[in-house]
C-alpha cells in the first residue's frame, strides 16, 4: 500500500458523509410522509425533525472536503471549481453536481421548515415541508446512488467497475442514515418523558431499530453477492477482489466493516426487535445499546467507503 | 515488403471507390454487412503512433525530449519507457515499452470528465486538456487504463501528452518521434492508407495496450511484450521497471 493514492481521506470522508445525509433526507422525507403527518398519524414527527436537521450538514461538509481537494484549488485558483456549473453532461461527476446542488438547497428548505419550536403536523409550514419532502425521497436516493455509478463508471478499476456497487452504496447510505438519526434521538432525548412520550419514543425506536435490520440485511446479501460473482470469475476482478479478501485491506474488511458494521449491530438489533415483533413484547433498549449501536454501524459505513475507494486505486487491470 | 503492401492498398482503395460510386444511395449502404459499411472512408484525420520495439534501445532520448519539450515538473512524465525483464535462467529476456497517451478513440478519460475540459479533437483525433478549464478533479486520471496522465503540480490541472499539437499543427512531427535514434516510432494519419504508418500497421503484426477495455487505442506496437508483473503467478520471474514515480503498473 505504498501507492500513491490519487482519491484520499477528503474522498473516502465525502462518500461517508455524502450517504449519512442523503440516507438521513431520505428516511426522514418517507417517515414525514407515512407517520410523521402523513396518512399514518404524527408519532414519528420527531424522527423526521431530526433527520431533517441531520441531513443538509454532513452533505455540505463532504462538498467543502471535495472544493479542497481539487488540484485547482490547491494551487490557488479558489473558484475554478464553479466551471462545474458551466456544462451539464453524461459525466457522473457532472450529474452529482447537479444533484448534490438541488439536494443542499432542498434539505436547507425542508430543514428551515423544522426550524420553530413548536413545529408540528398541520402547522403553517406543512405544505412546503410536505414538498420538499415529495422531492426529498428521491433526491436523497439519487445523491446516494450516483456516488457509487461515479466509482462504477471506469473499466480501467475493475473493483469498482461493478452495477453492484452502487446499489451497496444505495443500502450502506440509508443505513447510516437510519444510525445517525437514531444516534441523535438517543442523545438529545430527555431523560424524564411522560409515560404516553415514553411508548411513542419507543414506537420510533422501533420503526428505525427494525429498518435498519433489514438493510443491513440486504447490506450483507448484496456484499456477499459482490465478492462471489468477483471470486468466481478470472482476470481483473477476481485478482482485485483478492486485496479485501486475504489481501492488504482484509483486517480492514472484514473486522471494521463486516464484524463491526454489520454483523455486531444486526444482532444487537435483532436481540430487541425480535420479541417485539414476534411477541408483541414492549420495544425498549437501554439508552447504552441506543447509543453504541448506531456508532458501530456508522464506523463500519466509512470503513466500507474507506476499503472500497483504497481497493479501487491499488489495484489494476491484468496485464498491459 | 512495401511493393506487395501498396498494392494491397490500392486494391483496397480501388474497392473503395467503387463502393463510394455505386452505393452512394441510403438503401444499398444498408444492405451491406455491417463489417463493409464500416470500411466507408470519412476522411477524418486521426493521427497515431506505431512504435517497433525491436528497434528500441531504451535509451530515455524521447523521455527527455518530452520533457525539454514542455519542461513537465519533476516527477511527472508524459512519456516513458518500460523495461520488461522475464524468464528464469537460461531463458530469459528483457524488452522495452515505450509508452504515451494513446489518444483512444473511445476515451474514457472523455466521457468521465465533468466539465468537458478534456476532449477528443475533430479535426485530427488528437485528446488535449484545456487547463483554463480543468479543475483537477482527478477524475480523468483514474478512468485511463494507461496512467498517462497526472496532476501537474504548477497548474494544479491534469496534464499528459498531445502528440506535440504545438509542433504536429505545424508540420512536424512530436518531439519523442524527432528524437528517437532507432527510429522506433512512427507518426502519422491512421485514416490516411498512403501514409507510411498506415502501411507498416497494414503489413506488420501489431497491437495495442489493454484492447480489452474497449477504448481503441491509436497507438500500436511491433513486437511489444505484454508481460505484467500479475505473471508472476505463472512461476516465471517477472520484473517491470517503470522509470517513474509510480513505481508499478495499475
Amino acid at each position: 500500500m505504498n501507492e500513491e493514492l490519487l482519491w484520499g481521506m477528503p474522498v473516502v470522508a465525502y462518500l461517508f458523509l455524502a450517504g449519512v445525509g442523503a440516507g438521513a433526507m431520505t428516511v426522514s422525507s418517507s417517515v414525514l410522509l407515512r407517520g410523521g403527518g402523513g396518512g399514518f398519524g404524527g408519532h414519528h414527527f420527531d424522527v423526521a425533525r431530526y433527520g431533517a436537521f441531520l441531513a443538509p450538514i454532513p452533505v455540505m461538509l463532504g462538498c467543502a472536503m471535495l472544493v479542497f481537494d481539487l488540484g485547482s484549488f490547491q494551487t490557488g485558483h479558489w473558484f475554478k471549481w464553479l466551471n462545474l456549473y458551466m456544462v451539464i453532461n453524461l459525466s457522473p461527476m457532472s450529474i452529482g453536481t447537479w444533484l448534490l446542488t438541488l439536494f443542499v438547497g432542498v434539505s436547507l428548505i425542508y430543514a428551515y421548515t423544522f426550524w420553530p419550536r413548536d413545529a408540528a403536523p398541520g402547522d403553517r409550514y406543512d405544505t412546503l415541508r410536505k414538498a420538499a419532502a415529495w422531492v426529498g425521497v428521491p433526491l436523497g436516493i439519487a445523491v446516494a446512488v450516483y456516488t457509487g455509478v461515479l466509482l462504477g463508471a471506469m473499466p480501467s478499476r475493475p473493483f469498482w467497475n461493478s452495477p453492484i456497487l452502487a446499489m451497496l452504496f444505495l443500502l450502506s447510505s440509508i443505513s447510516t442514515g437510519v444510525a445517525v438519526i437514531m444516534l441523535a434521538r438517543a442523545v438529545a432525548h430527555k431523560r424524564k418523558l411522560g409515560a404516553e412520550d415514553q411508548v411513542h419514543y419507543h414506537e420510533s425506536g422501533y420503526i428505525l431499530t427494525a429498518s435498519d435490520v433489514l438493510l443491513i440485511g440486504f447490506e450483507i446479501m448484496v456484499i456477499f453477492l459482490f465478492l462471489m460473482f468477483a471470486h468466481l470469475t478470472v482476470g481483473d476482478v477476481r485478482h482485485a477482489v483478492s486485496v479485501i479478501l486475504s489481501g492488504t485491506l482484509a483486517n480492514q474488511f472484514w473486522f471494521w466493516v463486516v464484524l463491526v458494521g454489520l454483523v455486531v449491530p444486526a444482532l444487537v438489533e435483532l436481540r430487541y426487535v425480535i420479541p417485539r415483533l414476534l411477541y408483541h413484547h414492549a420495544f425498549a433498549v437501554p439508552r447504552g445499546i441506543e447509543v453504541v449501536v448506531p456508532i458501530a454501524v456508522l464506523v463500519g459505513g466509512f470503513m466500507l467507503r474507506y476499503v472500497v475507494v483504497v481497493a479501487g486505486q491499488i489495484t489494476g487491470p491484468v496485464g498491459i | 515488403m512495401s511493393d506487395g503492401s501498396s498494392v494491397g492498398v490500392t486494391a483496397r482503395r480501388n474497392f473503395m471507390a467503387k463502393l463510394g460510386a455505386g452505393a452512394a444511395a441510403a438503401a444499398m449502404t444498408a444492405a451491406l454487412p455491417a463489417s463493409a459499411r464500416a470500411a466507408v472512408p470519412e476522411r477524418k484525420v486521426q493521427y497515431g503512433m506505431l512504435i517497433d520495439t525491436r528497434r528500441c534501445i531504451g535509451c530515455h532520448a524521447c523521455t527527455v525530449a518530452c520533457k525539454a519539450e514542455f519542461d513537465v515538473p519533476l516527477g511527472s512524465t508524459r512519456s516513458w519507457v518500460e523495461y520488461v525483464e522475464k524468464g528464469n535462467y537460461p531463458n530469459v529476456s528483457r524488452s522495452f515499452l515505450p509508452r504515451l497517451c494513446n489518444h483512444c478513440s473511445e476515451p474514457n478519460c472523455v466521457a468521465v470528465c465533468p466539465t468537458g475540459a478534456t476532449y477528443k479533437r475533430k479535426e485530427d483525433g488528437i485528446v488535449v486538456v484545456d487547463p483554463d478549464i480543468c479543475i483537477g478533479c482527478k477524475y480523468c486520471i483514474q478512468a485511463c487504463p494507461y496512467d498517462a496522465r497526472f496532476i501537474n503540480p504548477v497548474t494544479g490541472t491534469a496534464d499528459k501528452c498531445d502528440f506535440c499539437l504545438h509542433r504536429v499543427s505545424q508540420g512536424l512531427v512530436p518531439a519523442c518521434v524527432e528524437t528517437c535514434i532507432g527510429k522506433a516510432r512512427i507518426f502519422g494519419d491512421i485514416n490516411d492508407p498512403d501514409s507510411e504508418i498506415s502501411r507498416l500497421i497494414a503489413t506488420n503484426p501489431v497491437s495495442v495496450l489493454r484492447p480489452e477495455k474497449g477504448t481503441q487505442p491509436n497507438v500500436f506496437y511491433i513486437a511489444a511484450d505484454h508481460t505484467g508483473e500479475n505473471d508472476r503467478e505463472s512461476g516465471q520471474y517477472v520484473s517491470v521497471t517503470t522509470h517513474r514515480k509510480q513505481k508499478s503498473r495499475r
